[in-house]
């Protein structure tokens, strides 16, 4: 795993914990509607608290594609700079 | 597997209401007498679910610009503006309207909904970026999704998270569509307008402002809230629709930007769809010259409304803003209760409208009630009877 990766888990992780406080033990490899159980506006509150703390511009079109939390971390790779 | 699988979760939810005596979903209209009374499961009801906000619905200037306008234009114009749908009178309502505004340029869309899509993809295009409030409506969502600018979300009514956003993209923020709207639908709350034209400014960025459910209702002519908070200057576009005040079907986009015009050559949902028919424009034409000149309707339609959220707060339910407004969304614990208030409140004789997840913003169970100019004292307060009734039953 890059440092990078592992930033990025670590902020979904906080994001997690700050937007959606009442789940616990998610499945990284669940999918995000349909398994998790998830609306389209709690997804956004999740995305929303994961690009303050990566300071990042997430935009929703990636959401379309991205159906785990390990599928949005992957995406997520190109827009984070190494630090 | 089948093509209509993937409904199966919608069809659920809408079963998970339960058999009620009237549905409350798409709920049966079996009559309307006037602005504010229809029949519904064979009952005289108040209709105080219907965005119907100044009550121009049987306004005898609008009922007889259309009837004039149908016997002497037709049933439609069977085409697109950019073909045989362009009307003398589609383009005096936009220049009207442009006028009432003061600004250079107007549009007239088919639907309020197509407003916004086309609006919305047309201005923010490929390496442009929009910036929607999370609690935007579906059509802007939708705009967004038609278009090709990127799309990014911030906290809803939140002024620094949006700043955050437009700080990251530097220069680019120059290229930034930022939409909100004057009143938000659901819970009935507004915008900190005057902070998102500050940081517009600071950043070079574009503001759109969707005054759907505020046009009409706020400002000495009813404008909308940019009007009445005087930051008219700091809008770039205003969006709004002909079928809550102005008491028919259509939108609008009215622009200090001549270069609004341009859009009719690129903006798919308006060239590629009928224009509206000349009923519905003339009857749009006089409702708008009632709403420009509606001081005495606003001035009823904020009696009821403070009449109504007074009594609400004083009940000690939970609103979903504590600024008073058309829209009273009754926050209940949940969507048992939220359904026993709505059937409670059919039996009492009143309509309002039940929002549940998904629809609702944070997964909130809504009772919406949309007050009316129209609606007298005596039926505001047969509404609060039904609602202390259904308080103490509690």
């Amino acid at each position: 795993m890059t440092s990078n990766q592992a930033r990025i888990l670590e902020a979904m992780g906080e994001a997690l914990k700050a937007a959606l406080p009442e789940l616990e033990n998610v499945d990284y490899d669940a999918a995000l509607t349909g398994d998790i159980g998830l609306d389209s506006v709690q997804i956004m509150d999740l995305m929303m608290e994961i690009e303050d703390r990566l300071d990042i511009s997430i935009p929703i079109e990636l959401l379309a594609e991205t159906h785990t939390l390990n599928e949005l971390a992957e995406r997520l790779v190109p827009l984070v700079n190494p630090k | 597997m089948s093509l209509f699988d993937k409904f199966s979760e919608l069809v659920a939810a809408r079963a998970g209401l339960g058999q009620q005596k009237v549905a409350p979903v798409a709920t049966p209209i079996e009559n309307v007498f006037s602005a504010s009374e229809g029949q519904i499961n064979g009952q005289r009801i108040i209709l105080a679910g219907t965005n119907n906000y100044l009550g121009l619905t049987f306004n005898p200037d609008v009922l007889q610009a259309a009837h004039e306008a149908l016997d002497q234009f037709g049933s439609g114009t069977t085409g697109s503006r950019m073909a045989n749908g362009s009307y003398h009178a589609h383009q005096m309502l936009e220049r009207e309207l442009a006028e009432a505004w003061g600004w250079a340029s107007a549009m007239v869309f088919s639907t309020g909904y197509q407003a916004n899509l086309a609006s919305i993809s047309a201005l923010a295009g490929k390496d442009d970026y929009l910036l929607l409030d999370s609690d935007s409506h579906a059509s802007i969502y939708d705009g967004a999704k038609l278009g090709n600018a990127q799309t990014l979300v911030f906290k809803h009514n939140d002024p620094e998270n949006l700043d955050r956003r437009l700080n990251r993209l530097g220069e680019d923020a120059k290229r930034a569509l930022i939409v909100v709207e004057g009143l938000y639908s659901m819970l009935g709350d507004q915008p900190p307008l005057e902070e998102f034209i500050e940081i517009k400014r600071k950043h070079g960025a574009w503001l759109l402002l969707d005054e759907a459910h505020s046009f009409g209702v706020f400002g000495e002519h009813g404008l909308g809230v940019a009007e009445d908070r005087t930051c008219l200057d700091g809008i770039d576009f205003v969006v709004g629709t002909f079928s809550k005040s102005l008491a028919g079907i259509g939108g609008f986009c009215v622009s200090p930007h001549a270069e609004l015009e341009m859009l009719r050559l690129a903006a798919r949902p308006y060239i590629f769809t009928a224009s509206p028919s000349p009923s519905v424009i003339a009857a749009t034409r006089a409702a708008l010259r009632q709403v420009v000149n509606g001081q005495a309707l606003r001035e009823s339609l904020w009696r009821n409304i403070h009449q109504l959220y007074d009594a609400l707060n004083a009940m000690g339910y939970r609103l979903g803003s504590d600024q008073p407004g058309p829209v009273a969304a009754i926050i209940l614990p949940d969507r048992e209760s939220a359904l026993a208030h709505w059937n409670g409140l059919l039996g009492a004789g009143v309509y309002a409208n039940l929002m549940i997840p998904p629809a609702t913003p944070k997964g909130l169970n809504l009772l919406r009630i949309s007050l009316s100019a129209a609606h007298t004292p005596e039926q505001i307060e047969q509404m609060i009877n039904a609602f202390g009734r259904l308080r103490a039953a509690a």
